[in-house]
């Protein structure tokens, strides 16, 4: 069980966890509009 | 079942748990039993999540929803990417600096002993129940579909699991629900690939979604707002990210998963890509029952799924009324077959009037289809009042067994056994963990050896899973056992994460406090249940805010105001 200190631990592909954050939030995003492109074309 | 079936089945089932025995070798104590000494990367954090959320019920009920209700099920699960992002800012670097075993263990650390003990309590009464109920629901639903005897489904559904979950502990759990989801996602995909194949030769996959969209079952966005409409995406967003927080902050069948990562770094990348995958996951599973209502448009689909429900009727008094019923249903069926070919043919010519025309006319049938469906469910309660007249469950499970080709539909079944594993096990190790680290350890026994330990464990995986088999044979006669988990959870889990925001963010709010407005929100919570007052999805919200209310207020009373030392 040896943890590094969690403000020592940089995430992979960005400079901060920040920005994996804002990544998952413009993901709903972007799938909410997707779903509603969705649901309109077909409905 | 055909023999190929049962081959397929059966050597699944083996295989799962000789994998699973074999993942069980080199525990040594509590450390490596329950946290697999913290060594899991992101990956298998991900998908042992998953593998715990994806019970078989989703797997059976999902296809079901989108068939009865359309695709807006999937908006349920928007507020978890959100619940995924909180968790990473707050609970998951507290729990891993901390080095817990349980969720419950912090809150000793915060407040003192007797919260520790409510919380974990109430969270061994509430999984343990529900965890029985959840072999019991998707047994019930097989030994309907195939005749199987339910008191041996459920051993077979809840019994066979606790080999490898007693010997191998969190890492045979984790590592099984991986390959587990293989199998599991793989069958899926199958399935929605057959019901595509299995539709009439000109109508393909962009046909089939035309047909479903006209027909309102790919309304995955309803952006009205409306207080009894419990899939909106208001309620999806919010009530969605509440019940995201409590399950997988609070609840140690989760937390049990992403603590064992090796790393703050990996339990958080664990999380965070179940945010990315989850939705686009249920919206796959929704869209299998969307396509399914299209096969059942083109094809015969009996007026009630229960078809075992309909044959008990069928030896009462009512059974001349039910038969009326379906010769009715079955013409209006005919006459839908007609009229859905019209309406692909309309779409691929591409006129609006004629669309609409057609559409208007599949629809018009179609609600005198339900209209005679209702009229047969109304004869069946009358019937056998005690029949549950929701056959949501059956739907995705009699187009696997009537539909699909020998060898598949084995395949299909040993999905449910195996999602039903998944997430029994993660509840067993969760239930264990809980009562040895949080109850024996802490309480009766602070100073026992390792293995003493590591035996104890053992024993109570064992033990629990027992219970749990015990609660699945006689929750058979509870109803609606979906509604009876949810009510369940309901109970418990506004309170316990009403414990942990105060935790987390009023610093100033001792353990007293703490431990007296969470008594008093359960009795609330339980006393308006009882009482009827509002629909028990809001009770998780009342007692999440019951508990922060209360708690501010005792700690002005009870207490002197005390700054939180960790």
């Amino acid at each position: 069980m040896e943890n590094q200190h969690p403000a020592d631990e940089k995430p992979p592909l960005f400079p901060s966890w920040n920005y994996w954050y804002v990544l998952v939030i413009a993901w709903l995003v972007l799938l909410i509009v997707l779903f509603y492109c969705f649901t309109k074309t077909f409905s | 079942m055909s023999i190929l079936d049962w081959v397929v089945l059966v050597g699944t089932l083996t295989m799962i748990i000789l994998y699973g025995v074999w993942k069980s070798r080199g525990q040594r104590n509590m450390e490596s039993y329950f946290l697999d000494n913290q060594s899991m990367p992101w990956y298998i954090v991900l998908l042992s999540i998953i593998g715990t959320q994806a019970s078989a019920v989703t797997f059976i009920s999902a296809p079901g929803q989108a068939y009865t209700d359309g695709m807006r099920f999937v908006q349920y699960y928007f507020g978890l990417p959100i619940a995924m992002v909180v968790l990473c800012i707050t609970f998951v670097p507290i729990f891993h600096k901390l080095k817990v075993y349980t969720a419950y263990e912090f809150l000793e650390r915060r407040f003192d002993l007797k919260t520790r003990t409510l919380a974990s309590s109430l969270f061994l009464i509430q999984r343990g129940l529900s965890t029985g109920i959840s072999i019991c629901a998707p047994s019930i639903i097989l030994s309907s579909l195939l005749g199987w005897n339910l008191y041996w489904t459920n051993m077979i559904m809840g019994g066979l699991l606790i080999i490898y979950t007693v010997a191998g502990g969190t890492r045979a759990v984790a590592y099984t629900q991986t390959f587990q989801l293989v199998i599991i996602f793989g069958g899926m995909f199958l399935a929605g690939w057959m019901v595509v194949h299995l539709l009439p030769a000109d109508i393909g996959f962009k046909e089939a979604l035309q047909v479903s969209g006209k027909m309102d079952k790919l309304n995955v966005i309803v952006t009205k707002f409306d207080w009894q409409d419990k899939y909106n995406i208001w309620s999806g967003i919010i009530g969605g990210f509440f019940l995201a927080l409590s399950y997988f902050g609070t609840d140690q069948s989760q937390v049990g998963r992403y603590i064992t990562a090796k790393s703050v770094k990996e339990s958080r990348l664990g999380l965070l890509m179940n945010g990315l995958v989850k939705v686009p996951m249920q919206f796959v599973i929704l869209l299998i029952g969307a396509l399914v209502f299209v096969f059942y448009l083109y094809f015969r689909a009996p007026i009630f799924f229960n078809e075992a429900q309909l044959a008990k009727v069928h030896r009462t008094e009512q059974g001349a009324a039910l038969m009326a019923l379906e010769k009715e249903y079955d013409d209006l069926g005919k006459i839908k077959q007609a009229q859905v070919k019209n309406l692909a043919a309309a779409i691929e010519g591409g006129s609006h009037e004629r669309i609409a025309s057609a559409k208007s006319e599949l629809k018009a049938t179609d609600t005198r289809s339900q209209e005679v469906r209702n009229s047969a469910i109304s004869l069946i309660k009358k019937a056998d009042p005690t029949a549950d007249p929701n056959d949501t469950n059956y739907i995705f499970l009699h187009f696997v067994v009537n539909s699909l080709p020998k060898g598949l539909v084995g395949l299909l079944i040993a999905i449910i056994f195996l999602a039903a594993w998944g997430s029994i096990a993660a509840a067993l190790n969760s239930l264990a963990s809980t009562t040895v680290i949080d109850i024996y350890q802490r309480i009766y026994n602070k100073e026992a050896s390792p293995e003493h330990y590591l035996k104890v464990s053992k024993l109570w995986t064992l033990v629990w899973g027992v219970f749990c088999i015990a609660v699945a044979q006689f929750a058979g006669s509870l109803g609606s056992l979906i509604e009876v988990v949810n009510v369940l959870g309901s109970w418990f889990y506004g309170v316990i994460l009403g414990i942990f925001m105060v935790a987390f963010y009023m610093k100033k709010v001792g353990g007293t406090a703490t431990f007296w407005s969470a008594v008093v929100s359960e009795i609330v919570v339980l006393v308006i249940y009882w009482t009827g007052t509002v629909s028990f999805l809001w009770l998780n919200a009342i007692g999440c805010l019951l508990v922060i209310l209360l708690a501010y207020l005792f700690q002005l009373f009870l207490e002197k105001p005390r700054v939180a030392n960790s």
